[in-house]
């Protein structure tokens, strides 16, 4: 039971990030690879928030809530912005060339130490038991709850709200859809905030339950063959992605050695492009075209 | 032309592709309000690249307007980026994906409804007046547009298009593919259209039965020019257009437009 607990656990972290890689590709064909170093980005924010407000911890958690949708819109606005027209393959350097920067820029601003937000905040980790003598902190729990919130959250935002219908639209038909109005830089725009801030909630909640260093970022590029196995413009396909991954991840700690963990998710990436490229939920034309 | 002047007026434009290959020259011609024009010519002869010119999306293709101007409104608009096109007053029902396959009927409509200035009841008032223009996507309305009929995705680029409520209407090939009950039954709608709506409509076609049907005047495209204009009655008359856009020869026989095509069409016309 405590292995589902875990597993559980690990799910809400992977589809969390993995829905900034899904957004992002979904509407605009852009994979950003940054993703890890922008949900660390967000979590030394929450850090330096958390020192700053150490008194108010909610307003420092609502400050960096804030700040990782301002974050994404701002490097849309800035950078990706000039990248719209160009090809594909450019504008995924340039997210790479962006994460190095910023894995840079924050060792220089936070160094490389352990940074522990929870403490700033004046807050405790608890462990909860959830019977059956399962026992999990009480901010991985948080972790579960805030990605189903999220998750249903961009159901619905893409199911019923005009946007979210447009940038489905965008997404499908970029050409088209500006022959009919649609404004492709916001759509663009919403996709790199909303982007920024579940990759950054994951980061945010990881450095709250374990602390925060330089190898946060790894755990974003983890996330990545979660996304590849359920298909990159799924948002369904990112759960379930994030499922096989975490069990096969979770497992062998469990059953072979915690060593391997690293490595398991980038094995199961290998197979599953051996089987089907395109993921399970994907597209296929779309791995095509990239 | 017309006393009330053009509302889109082509000067002597000239579009080449990649910097060397010129797809139109010197290509003029008008559209007056509240006027059907058809613009016909046989594929290659430069429709749908006059199309692009007047939208804005020679840029996709690394084309450019390098000659003569597009007027629409009394302003310039060549070169413009499609989504100024698009605000101007222009809408366009492209010739193949024109519809978002991957949305239902409903959701393609409430995606290109304009959001800004308006209410959320007035946007969906204007989804339901399309409706009633196209009852058959009423009853489509949960469908994904992907798996529609030719007919319906049409309906629906047409009815998308006129929630942008534009000035101009742009249809680039409104018969392909399709039977010709339900062109006939397209191209009354669009009359009724123009009537309803005091729409202007710039119809692109190959099939020169179905764009005379209902055109005020047309124009005859050939290797990147006009070749020939004039009101549907006169366009009828003059034998090329019988023989070749008619299927009518002249002289008894009926003859395929592709065997003589380019030595009769450049005796008659530029000779």
């Amino acid at each position: 039971m405590q292995t589902v607990a875990n597993i559980a656990v690990l799910v809400a972290i992977y589809a969390l990030i993995g829905s900034g890689y899904v957004l992002i590709y979904r509407v605009s064909r852009v994979l950003n690879l940054a993703q890890g170093e922008l949900m660390m980005l967000v979590a030394y924010l929450l850090f330096s928030l958390a020192t700053l407000f150490g008194g108010h911890p909610a307003s420092a958690l609502a400050g960096a809530v804030l700040l990782s949708l301002l974050v994404g819109l701002v490097l849309y606005v800035v950078l990706m912005r000039r990248m719209t027209g160009e090809l594909v393959i450019a504008a995924v350097l340039v997210t790479i060339a962006l994460g190095i920067l910023l894995r840079g820029l924050m060792v220089l601003v936070w160094t490389g130490q352990m940074a522990r937000p929870l403490e700033k905040l004046g807050w405790q980790n608890s462990p909860l038991a959830l019977g059956h003598g399962v026992a999990l902190s009480s901010v991985a729990v948080t972790t579960i709850f805030v990605a189903i919130a999220i998750y249903v959250g961009l159901f619905v935002f893409f199911r019923y709200t005009a946007w979210g219908v447009r940038m489905r639209a965008v997404g499908e038909n970029p050409l088209l859809a500006a022959q009919r109005g649609i404004k492709l830089h916001v759509a663009y725009a919403m996709a790199w905030a909303l982007a920024t801030f579940s990759g950054g909630c994951a980061g945010m909640l990881l450095a709250l339950d374990s602390g925060l260093d330089g190898t946060m970022a790894i755990i974003g590029l983890k996330a990545f063959p979660v996304v590849l196995v359920g298909g990159l413009d799924s948002l369904r396909g990112a759960i379930v992605g994030a499922l096989i991954v975490a069990s096969a991840e979770v497992l062998a700690i469990q059953l072979i050695d915690p060593l391997v963990s690293d490595v398991v998710p980038f094995v199961v990436l290998i197979a599953m492009l051996a089987v089907r490229p395109w993921g399970l939920f994907g597209t296929e034309e779309d791995i095509q075209r990239v | 032309m017309s006393a009330r002047g053009a509302l889109l007026r082509l000067e002597q434009l000239e579009v080449v592709y990649q910097k060397v290959v010129t797809a139109i020259q010197g290509v003029s011609l008008e559209v007056a309000e509240g006027q059907i024009v058809a613009l016909l010519g046989s594929n290659g002869a430069g429709k749908t690249t006059t199309l692009r010119a007047i939208t804005g999306f020679l840029g996709v293709d690394d084309a450019r307007v390098t000659d003569g101007r597009v007027w629409f409104e009394g302003r310039s608009i060549e070169n413009q980026p499609p989504q100024l096109v698009a605000h101007q007053g222009i809408a366009i029902v492209p010739e193949r994906q024109k519809v978002f396959e991957t949305l239902t009927v409903t959701e393609n409509l409430e995606a290109t409804v304009p959001g800004a200035g308006t209410t959320r009841a007035e946007q969906r008032r204007r989804v339901e007046r399309v409706f009633e223009h196209f009852p058959r996507l009423h009853a489509a309305r949960r469908r994904l547009a992907g798996y529609l009929s030719g007919g319906e995705r049409q309906m629906l680029a047409i009815g998308a298009a006129l929630l942008c409520t534009p000035r101009l209407l742009l249809v680039d090939e409104l018969s392909q593919g399709l039977a010709p009950r339900i062109v006939e039954n397209l191209l009354e709608r669009l009359v009724e259209l123009r009537k309803e709506l005091g729409l202007t409509v710039l119809l692109v076609e190959q099939s020169a039965h179905v764009a005379l049907q209902v055109a005020d005047h047309g124009y005859i495209l050939e290797n990147g020019r006009v070749v020939l204009d004039g009101t549907p009655q006169r366009l009828r008359e003059h034998k090329d257009v019988q023989e070749f856009y008619l299927g009518q020869a002249g002289g008894g026989e009926r003859r395929s437009y592709r065997d003589v095509k380019q030595y009769r069409r450049s005796r008659r016309w530029y000779g």
